[in-house]
This record gives structure tokens, C-alpha cells and sequence, in this order.
């Protein structure tokens, strides 16, 4: 799986909360589980900050999947997870408006050690994208 | 320093709907700032880290290094075996001092772990600590990478995104507010009154709010505390002789807070002194302070004159609210149906009440010769085995305390009756404390006899009959006898019910705090901040928090106490630079960001450069970011979270990439 080359598989994107997902994200390094090295983590106080555009705009510069990795109903910001939430159904239909496959884009909710949860949601999603490749 | 880096006189921000007492500023960075713009100044420098072999024994460090220092706005990229060792940042420092560069990338191990070790080193030199980023190539690389050569291009794109980011990086400067030295602390049970006191003993001057006419909470109501057989009564008043009379502690009895709002520094409260009895009344005006007790002394001495309010301000506000004992339903062990079946703090209540020379026990006038504990009522509830009640949910935590508690009950029934016979009957015993075992190995030594249930088949109770020697009949399905089915015959049947969330609506909507899945309230962090809330200057003790026992209570109202010295012992707090701030430029006057916010006064229209502005106030924006993705013109953004770093971070993961969609 080659960063480089171009039969590697899609790139994923990883927004994970500074609060849950992202001390999620280095407690599974520090359980020294496994994954393949076609993610890369983006720390975000709320995903709830970005707007529905980024999502597309990630998907038209090459981003093959996209994992919310939230503190779901746990959010330390009132609120924001539900906007969260609907944003995604939003851009989820949207994506099946342009023709994009929904399964590229993924809501979960990790905390600060779902080790297991986290590498199973990079797994779902790389099968995703391999089935998407495979098509 | 140009002229236009020197420190301003701090600007008054405006906070129309919670009309703030306090000053509140935005202070311009106080340190020198670097220039914000990748086409300008010395540039950024890189610095990987070898973490001895955590990284470099997967990542190839100087390929990194090499890779890094050709991206644009790179001054200079370095390697360190510990660039958090004293050569690593001597060699960062040296780098900023010489002019080489003016703010840094750090390529190591997870920020969680030295961000504020390289905030402090940017200070020392002179540079604003938020002009750095972390790559975190050690957990998110090389210890879930062992490929070398895709660990190391990978470790090369993590960097490309911290460089992408470090490139919109602007100083920030925390949000400066003028704080009261006074703490709301809601709650006079243990955990109240041990913060209270801790409080005071740091210079905080405390309003102390009880539901009740008496202080001590649940506790107050025990017989005797585990491990060590104290009197309850014994120990809350040492609690409460601490605090009362103390003219720094107001005391608000019979009371509760109506209203709660504000942020952290300058919190307001209405309370509510709703007295039922004209001695209420009465001990509460004793208890209040000389000011407030003026024009309410006279009114409080009547029944008539109930919901009497006073307004109070706070620094910082303690909830401190504790727990609701699991109340059994009809269906649960008959509890409630069957003569004879009572709760654990029922029971405790009444071995309090009975005199110390009374040589039997009885329930209802029938001599108890025979009594069962059941444990987990109400606690590890089962889908499927429990049903949850009417709009709520199963509780399935574990209340940690009941174990403990029962074995110090049952230690105590033998002592004081030695020809009862005792039946525990268990899922697992939790004695998970110190001394805690030491009484489960008591208890097996006082002939309690142990009878281990699975979660899916509790005991089942039935009213025996009459001519039974017992009143009641305990069916179990028993793990220690290879899963024999025994009928045991109790006379009292104690339910060691588990703890649930207090009925804190009120304050949970004013101050907008966040409940975890089991309903108690969750902190920020259960290691990193465990006694505060995401609302800044909410604190959290005791088992508002979730299942606790009083040391640990106690131990939370302390840590409490201190954290609120820290963040009101300057007189001021500083509050972290992640807020929304509008380009008024570029703002129209939308609107949705009003709506989108949850956060209420955080965010308004005002009437500006004639027209319609977003105004966000810095003291109360939680900085979550709603207001920025519904924004149509762009105008909003969280300092430190902006939209173009995001953008910058995406364009460095896909350099090169074939547009895939």
C-alpha cells in the first residue's frame, strides 16, 4: 500500500474529535494495533465545523472515504452533535444526487479508548472503497 | 516589537442577554508575533523527533527530514533523538533566536503529551505559544505502521499537513476575564460540604445551596460509613461544624437555584429559599449572610412567605447535586408488595433507630431470625432481563458502592445479632477498595452465607406461607453449588439498590452541560480533566459525576476546590483562544449563525457599520463550530481552527492525487 502509487488504495480521511476520537485514534498506537497506513488523521474540536462543501471538496481532490469519528451523543459541545449528524444525512444524500457512492462517508462514534472500534471503522471503510475499486 | 504588536488597553465585550459585571478583553498576543503569512518572515522551522527508536525504528527520520525541508515556507527541518530533552529544544531555541525561523512543526509523539512543553519553549523565546504543530507520527505512525517505507511516506504526508496548517497559523491570545473569588456550590450533601470547606481554607468565598433543611445529603441518613464502622452522623457533622458560622460560607437552606447563567468568572444565580415550615424559614435566615437576611428575616419566619429569592454571583459554580437511590418497582422482589422487603439505605436507617441495648430484631412485630441481601437492584441491568422505566433507560453501570456497602451491613447485623442468619446473594462482589475486601473476608468469617446469581437469572421472591417459619422465600439458581436451585426462607429481604442520576433539570438546561449515556454528568476528560465540565468554570464533585463512594466524593471535592483556586486565583481567568471570530468585512448579516448556535448569548446580531454583524462573545463560545459551517459568506471561523487550515491539511494529504469522485 503505497502512498505514492497509484494502485494503493484510496486515501482516508479521518476527522476526529480532540475530546473522544482523537485520543482514541493514540490509544490505539498505544495498544500497538494495526491499520493500514492509507489514513490520515485530522484532529477537530466538532467536525460540526465544517460545512457541508468540504466534504465535496475532499471527494473532488481525491479523497476516497471520508470517517466522522465523533464523540457521538457524549459531545462535550452541546448541541453540535446532532447539527453534526444531520449535516452528514445532508451531505449523504447529496452525494447520492452526484453519483457518489454514500459508503464513502462514514458517521461513528469513538471514544477515548475504542481501540477496537476505531481499526474496525478504517476495515469497514477500506472494504468499502475496495468493493468501489473492484466495480 | 512594532508599534502594532505592543499590548492594547483591553477592549469591553459586550454580552447584551447576561449583562456581565465583569470586564472582559481580548488582549492582543503579548508576545511577539510571527507573521501569519507563508510569504513573509523567517519561516517554519521542522523538527522530527527519533523518540529514541519509538519512531525511528519504522520511520525513516532523515528521509522525513529531507522531504520536509522542501516544502514551501520551510526554513529549516531538523532531527533529534528527543526533541523533548533539553538539546531538542535548545536546538528549537536557538533556531527562533538566531532569526532562522518563527514558528515550528514538531514531528514526535501526540500532542497530548507535549503541546505545552513546546507552547512554553515558543514563550521562552519570545514567540506566541500558539505558533506550533504537531504531527503526531509516533501513535498515529510508526506504532500502528511496521512497513518502513509506507510508514515513512506517510510520517512525510503527516508533516505536509502540520506545514499546511502552520502556514495559516495566527498568534492567539487567551480570552482574559475578571473573575469573582466566590463559588456557587450546588449541593450540601459530602461532597458540598468538603468542597465548601476546601474552598474557603483556599480564600474562595462559597454560597452553599441545599435542597434540604439539613446539610449532609444522603449520607446523613446512614447508620454507619465502611471501611472502618464510623458513624455517619458523626462524620457529617464534623463536615458541617467546618463551615457553619464561617462568615465566608453562606448557607441557603430549603433552597434551590431557580435560574443559573453566565460563564466562567462572573456566573449568576437566582435561589430560591422555598421554605415548607416556619422553622425552616427560620434556620435558614440564621444562616444567611447579614445583607441578604436584612429583607428576608422578617418575611421568612411564616410558611406564606416561601420562595423567597436572592440573586448570588460566582467565580465558578460546583455542582455538586449527588445521586438518586435506585427506587425498585412493584415487580422487582416485591419490593414495595411484600411485607418485609426494604432497601439497603432503608435498612441502614433502620438499624440506626434501633437502641443500642435491643437484643432482636423485628418487622412488623415477627421476629427476624433469618435476612437475605440481594445486590446490583437496579445496577447492570440487562436488555431483555430488565425493562427500563417509562422514557428512560436500563442502568447499566455498575453503582461500585452497594458491594462494599452490603458486606459493612452485613458485618454489622452479626455483630449486633449473632443468632441471625444471613444469605448474600451476588453477581460478582466488587470490593474494589482499600479495606473493602478485608470486609467481604469478614463478612465469609461471620458465617454470611454466599449465593452467586447470574445477571440473566435473578433471585425470585414469593410471600410464604403461612405456616412457613419465614415470611419470605428466596428462589436462586446458585453458582458456588454448581447451579443447584435453592429456596431459602428469609424473614427481611434487603435490596442493595444502586445509584441513578439527581433530578437536576434545571441546572443541566441553564448551564447547558452535557450528560453522559447513563445519565450522570460527563467532565471533559475522565483522566486529563475529570472535575470539569466542557462549560468553562463548572465544576464537578462528588456523584453527580457517576457511581462514587465518599472517599472518592470527597477526594472530587478537593481536587474541585483546587482547580477552582487555580482558575480564580488571579482575579482573572484566561480562557483557551478557540473561539468563533467574524470578519465583519465580510459578514452580511446572515443570520444563521444565530440560529445554528447552541450556546444561548454566545452569539448575536448587532447593529453595525450600518448594517446587520454576528458578535460573538469570547467568554461564553465553547468554540464548537456551528456558526462556521452555516455561515454563506464565510465571514466566521474559530481562531486556531480555521477553514483554510483545514483546507491546507486536505491539499497535503492529496498532493498528486487523480481526482477520485
Amino acid at each position: 500500500m503505497r502512498e505514492d502509487d497509484h494502485s494503493s488504495p484510496p486515501k482516508i480521511l479521518i476527522l476526529a474529535t480532540t475530546s473522544c476520537a482523537y485520543p482514541g485514534a493514540d490509544a490505539t498506537g498505544q495498544a500497538h494495533l494495526s491499520y493500514p497506513t492509507n489514513t490520515f488523521i485530522m484532529n477537530v474540536p466538532s467536525p460540526a465545523i465544517l460545512p457541508e462543501q468540504f466534504y465535496f471538496d475532499c471527494y473532488d481532490r481525491g479523497i476516497g472515504g471520508i470517517i466522522v469519528m465523533s464523540c457521538g451523543v457524549e459531545c462535550p459541545f452541546e448541541g453540535a452533535y446532532e447539527q453534526l449528524a444531520a449535516r452528514i444525512d445532508r451531505v449523504s444524500l447529496a452525494m447520492r444526487e452526484r453519483g457518489i457512492d454514500q459508503g464513502r462517508l462514514k458517521l461513528c462514534a469513538i471514544c477515548t479508548v475504542c481501540t477496537k472500534s476505531f481499526v474496525k471503522a478504517v476495515s469497514d471503510m477500506n472494504e468499502v472503497l475496495a468493493a468501489q475499486e473492484v466495480a | 516589537m512594532s508599534e502594532s504588536d505592543k499590548l492594547p488597553t483591553p477592549t469591553p465585550i459586550s454580552t447584551p442577554s447576561l449583562t456581565p459585571k465583569k470586564a472582559v478583553s481580548v488582549q492582543k498576543p503579548p508576545l511577539a508575533a510571527a507573521k501569519n503569512d507563508k510569504t513573509s518572515g523567517p519561516g517554519i522551522g521542522v523538527y522530527v523527533c527519533h523518540c529514541g527508536g519509538n519512531i525511528a525504528d519504522v520511520v525513516d527520520v532523515k528521509g522525513v527530514v529531507d522531504q520536509a525541508s522542501g516544502l514551501e515556507g520551510v526554513a529549516i527541518a531538523r532531527e533529534n533523538s528527543f526533541m523533548c530533552s533539553d538539546p531538542g529544544q535548545s536546538m528549537i531555541l536557538e533556531d527562533i533566536r538566531a532569526g532562522r525561523v518563527d514558528r515550528v512543526v514538531i514531528a514526535a509523539c501526540s500532542p497530548s503529551l507535549h503541546e505545552t512543553t513546546f507552547r512554553s519553549l515558543l514563550v521562552r523565546a519570545d514567540v506566541n505559544p500558539f505558533l506550533v504543530e504537531q504531527a503526531n507520527i509516533r501513535e498515529q505512525c510508526s506504532w500502528v505502521h511496521h512497513n518502513h517505507e509506507e510508514a515513512t511516506a506517510k510520517a512525510a504526508t503527516l508533516v505536509r499537513m502540520a506545514v499546511g496548517k502552520a502556514r495559516h497559523l495566527k498568534p492567539l491570545s487567551p480570552v482574559r476575564v475578571d473573575a469573582a473569588k466566590r463559588a456557587l456550590v450546588i449541593g450540601g450533601g459530602v461532597a458540598g460540604l468538603r468542597a465548601a470547606r476546601d474552598l474557603v481554607g483556599l480564600g474562595i468565598d462559597v454560597d452553599l445551596v441545599e435542597r434540604e433543611a439539613d446539610l449532609g445529603g444522603f449520607v446523613s441518613g446512614l447508620d454507619r460509613l465502611y471501611p472502618d464502622g464510623e458513624v455517619a452522623g458523626d462524620f457529617v457533622e464534623r463536615l458541617v461544624s467546618d463551615i457553619e458560622g464561617d462568615p465566608r460560607v453562606t448557607i441557603h437552606r430549603s433552597a434551590e437555584v431557580r435560574r443559573v447563567g453566565g460563564y466562567i468568572g462572573n456566573f449568576t444565580a437566582t435561589i430560591a429559599s422555598g421554605a415548607s415550615s416556619a422553622d425552616q424559614s427560620a434556620d435558614q435566615s440564621a444562616d444567611q449572610s447579614a445583607d441578604q437576611s436584612a429583607d428576608q428575616s422578617a418575611d421568612s419566619t411564616s410558611a406564606s412567605t416561601s420562595n423567597v429569592e436572592v440573586e448570588v454571583e460566582a467565580g465558578v459554580v460546583v455542582v455538586a447535586t449527588g445521586f438518586r437511590p435506585y427506587a425498585p418497582t412493584r415487580r422487582e422482589f416485591g419490593c414495595g408488595r411484600l411485607p418485609g422487603v426494604v432497601t439497603l439505605p432503608d435498612f441502614g436507617r433502620m438499624l440506626a433507630d434501633l437502641p443500642d441495648t435491643a437484643s432482636s430484631l423485628e418487622v412488623d412485630g415477627r421476629p427476624v431470625r433469618s435476612v437475605g441481601f440481594i445486590h446490583c437492584v437496579g445496577s447492570r441491568q440487562l436488555e431483555g432481563v430488565h425493562k427500563p422505566p417509562k422514557g428512560g433507560t436500563l442502568n447499566k453501570h455498575c453503582s461500585r458502592v452497594c458491594c462494599t456497602a452490603t458486606l459493612q451491613t452485613a458485618t454489622q447485623l452479626r455483630d449486633r445479632f449473632a443468632d441471625v442468619a444471613i444469605h448474600d446473594f451476588y453477581q460478582d462482589i466488587r470490593a474494589y477498595g482499600r479495606g473493602h475486601e478485608e470486609l467481604y473476608e469478614q463478612a465469609s468469617r461471620a458465617d454470611v452465607i454466599f449465593h452467586r446469581y447470574a445477571g440473566d437469572t435473578p433471585p425470585k421472591v414469593r410471600k410464604a406461607p403461612e405456616d412457613d417459619e419465614n415470611g419470605l422465600l428466596v428462589n436462586v439458581v446458585d453458582g458456588l453449588t454448581w447451579g443447584e436451585e435453592l429456596e431459602i426462607g428469609v424473614d427481611l429481604l434487603v435490596l442493595s439498590v444502586g445509584m441513578t442520576p439527581g433530578d437536576i433539570g434545571t441546572i443541566i438546561d441553564n448551564l447547558k452541560l452535557a450528560t453522559s449515556a447513563d445519565g450522570f454528568l460527563q467532565e471533559v476528560h475522565p483522566k486529563l480533566r475529570p472535575v470539569e465540565m466542557a462549560v468553562n468554570g463548572v465544576l464537578l464533585a462528588g456523584a453527580c459525576q457517576g457511581p462514587k463512594d465518599i472517599l472518592e466524593s470527597c477526594a472530587s471535592a478537593s481536587a474541585v476546590a483546587v482547580k477552582a483556586a487555580v482558575l480564580l486565583g488571579k482575579g482573572y481567568v484566561e480562557l483557551e483562544p478557540y473561539v468563533a471570530e467574524v470578519d465583519s468585512a465580510r459578514c452580511t448579516g446572515a443570520g444563521q449563525c444565530q440560529e445554528a448556535c447552541p450556546v444561548e448569548g454566545a452569539l448575536e446580531l448587532v447593529e453595525e457599520g450600518g448594517g446587520r454583524r454576528a458578535k460573538v462573545n469570547p467568554a461564553i463560545c465553547t468554540g464548537c463550530g456551528c456558526c462556521v459551517a452555516v455561515c454563506p459568506s464565510g465571514a466566521i471561523n474559530v481562531a486556531g481552527w480555521t477553514l483554510d487550515q483545514f483546507a491546507s491539511m486536505v491539499e497535503a494529504i492529496t498532493e498528486g492525487e487523480e481526482v477520485a469522485s
